[in-house]
C-alpha cells in the first residue's frame, strides 16, 4: 500500500471519529467513537477503494482492526489476487 | 382461530437463490415469517437455495405469503457475509458419544410437555440443574466476586424498550397481559366466556396496557437495577438467574429450545479493558468446567437472529466480524448440538441505553458490559444425552463434580 492510499485510509477512519486523530497502529474499535456497524461500512469501502472482494477468512477482526491492519491485509490480498505463489489472505 | 384444518404446500421461488451458506440464516426465520407456516423445507438449486416449499393452513393467502417470505430474504439474510466458522475451543468428550434421550426422559416421567414449548422436569433433571448452576454460581462468585441479585419475573416494558429489543427481536418479545381495569370490561369477559367464547378472542377487545413483559433473558434487569446513575466503583460484576422466555413458534424442541426457561447469568460491567478480560477469563473458566463434566462439544463465533429491521443483515454480520459473541455448543446426538451459553460483549450499548454511568474520575461515559446466560435446561440436557438418563451410570469423576 502506497503512502496514498494509506492516506485514504486514514481520511476515511477520521470522517468516522468526528475528525479525531487516531495513530495507525490504533484500535479502531477501541477508541469509542465508533459503533459495531463501522466495521460493515469499513469492509464495504475497502472492497470498493482497493477493488478486491473480502470474503471467507477475509472477513476478520484483525484484517480491519487499525490503519497498520488494513495496510496489511490489502498488501497480501493483492499478492493472492495477483497469484503471488504461497499468499494466503489470513 | 382458524376454522380450517386442510393443509396446502406451496413452493415460494427465490430469485436471487439464497447461498448456501447463508441456508442455517434463512431456515432460523422461516417460521416467523408467518404463523400460518406449519412446515416448510429449502429447495436446493443449483445456485443455492432456490425456493422455500411451505405447508399452511388452508385460507392463507399464497401471493401474500411469498412477499413476506422475500422481504425476510432481502432484508435479513442476502445481506450477510458469511465469513468461515471460527472455532476458538474443542472440548474432551468422556463416554459414550452423545444420543438424544428425550424420549426416554419422557417415558421415565423425569420430563413431560406441559404445552408448547413448555417442558416441566422432575428427578434426575431438576437435582442436576440446580448443580450445574451451583458450579457456575460458585465459579462467578468465588473468581469474579460476583455479587448475586435475585429479580422479579416481570419487566417494565419501558425498560425492554429502552435496550432496543424490539427493534433487534420483534419476534421473540412475550408481552404480559391482562384485562383493562374496569367493571365493565370484567363483565363483557366473562359474559362471552360464558356463552363458549374464546378467552384470548374475548380478551383482544378488553385488554389492558402492557406495561409489562416477561424476561427473554436475566441481563436486562440488572441494567435496569443500575439504570441512570454512576456505577458504584466503576465496574462490577452481577450474578442472578431466572426464569427467561422467548416465543420460539415452531421451533419449540424437546428441552433444547424453549418458550420458558431457566438462565444463570453472569453481567460484567466497567471498563472496556477490563470486561474484555473477563469475558475471555469466565470462558475459559466455563472450557474447563465442561472439560471436567466430559460433556465435549466447541465454542465458537457466533451471531444472534436479529429479524425484519433495518439493517438486520448489517448488524449481523458486523456482530459476528467483530467477535462480540461466542456460543459454547454441545453435542445431543451425532448430527446435532445445542448453544449452552454465549458469552457477548457489548461495548458501551447498554451503558448508554441505560444511562449507567463509569465512575466520576475513572473513563469518561457510559460503562462497558458483557454478559455470559448459561441455558440451564439445555445444559443439563446435553448432559443427559452425554452421560444418560440414569444417574447410577454417570462416570464416577463425573458424579464427584458436581456433588452427586
Amino acid at each position: 500500500m502506497n503512502d496514498a492510499e494509506r492516506e485514504s485510509v486514514r481520511e476515511f477512519v477520521s470522517r468516522h471519529v468526528n475528525g479525531r486523530k487516531i495513530g495507525d497502529a490504533e484500535d479502531l474499535f477501541a477508541s469509542g467513537y465508533v459503533n459495531s456497524l463501522f466495521a460493515v461500512q469499513l469492509v464495504m469501502w475497502i472492497e470498493r477503494t482497493f477493488d478486491m472482494p473480502m470474503e471467507g477468512t477475509d472477513l476478520d477482526f484483525a484484517n480491519i482492526r487499525s490503519v497498520e491492519a488494513i495496510g496489511a491485509f490489502v498488501d497480501r490480498k493483492r499478492a493472492a489476487l495477483a497469484g503471488g505463489g504461497g499468499w494466503t489472505s489470513t | 382461530m382458524s376454522e380450517t384444518t386442510a393443509a396446502r404446500t406451496h413452493v415460494i421461488g427465490l430469485d436471487p437463490p439464497v447461498p448456501r451458506t447463508h441456508a442455517d440464516e434463512l431456515a432460523t426465520r422461516v417460521f416467523f415469517v408467518s404463523e400460518s407456516i406449519e412446515d416448510f423445507a429449502l429447495v436446493p438449486s443449483e445456485a443455492g437455495i432456490g425456493a422455500v416449499r411451505v405447508t399452511v393452513r388452508d385460507g392463507a393467502d399464497p401471493g401474500d405469503l411469498a412477499r413476506k417470505l422475500r422481504y425476510v430474504v432481502a432484508n435479513d439474510v442476502l445481506g450477510q457475509r458469511r465469513a468461515e466458522p471460527k472455532v476458538v475451543w474443542r472440548g474432551t468428550a468422556s463416554g459414550p458419544p452423545a444420543r438424544d434421550v428425550f424420549g426416554d426422559l419422557l417415558r421415565r416421567g423425569a420430563a413431560w410437555e406441559a404445552g408448547e414449548g413448555q417442558i416441566g422436569v422432575g428427578e434426575p433433571v431438576l437435582s442436576l440443574m440446580d448443580r450445574l448452576d451451583a458450579r457456575i454460581r460458585s465459579l462467578a462468585v468465588a473468581e469474579f466476586g460476583a455479587v448475586e441479585h435475585r429479580y422479579p419475573t416481570l419487566i417494565p416494558t419501558a425498560a425492554m424498550r429502552r435496550c432496543g429489543y424490539f427493534q433487534s427481536f420483534p419476534q421473540l418479545m412475550m408481552f404480559v397481559s391482562r384485562l383493562h381495569g374496569d367493571v365493565d370490561a370484567y363483565r363483557g369477559f366473562l359474559g362471552e366466556i360464558a356463552d363458549g367464547g374464546d378467552p384470548a378472542e374475548a380478551l383482544r377487545s378488553r385488554a389492558g396496557g402492557a406495561d409489562h413483559c416477561l424476561p427473554p433473558t436475566m441481563c436486562f434487569h440488572t441494567y435496569h437495577r443500575f439504570a441512570d446513575a454512576p456505577l458504584p466503583g466503576g465496574a462490577l460484576t452481577v450474578t442472578s438467574r431466572g426464569k427467561s422466555f422467548r416465543y420460539e413458534a415452531r421451533y419449540r424442541r424437546s428441552l433444547e429450545r424453549l418458550w420458558d426457561f431457566t438462565i444463570r447469568e453472569v453481567v460484567l460491567l466497567g471498563p472496556r479493558a477490563r470486561v474484555l478480560a473477563d469475558r475471555r477469563r469466565l470462558m475459559e473458566r466455563a472450557w474447563d468446567l465442561m472439560d471436567e463434566l466430559g460433556l465435549g462439544g466447541r465454542c465458537e463465533v457466533a451471531n444472534d437472529p436479529f429479524f425484519a429491521d433495518a439493517g438486520t443483515a448489517e448488524r449481523v454480520w458486523s456482530q459476528h466480524l467483530l467477535e462480540l459473541k461466542y456460543e459454547l455448543r454441545l453435542p445431543l446426538d451425532a448430527e446435532r448440538d445445542v448453544a449452552v451459553c454465549s458469552f457477548n460483549f457489548h461495548d458501551r450499548f447498554f451503558g448508554e441505553s441505560f444511562g449507567i454511568g463509569a465512575e466520576e474520575g475513572g473513563e469518561e461515559g457510559a460503562v462497558h458490559t458483557s454478559c455470559a446466560g448459561f441455558g440451564l435446561e439445555r445444559l443439563a440436557y446435553a448432559f443427559l444425552c452425554r452421560h444418560g438418563a440414569e444417574p447410577s451410570a454417570w462416570p464416577a469423576g463425573v458424579r464427584k463434580a458436581i456433588e452427586w
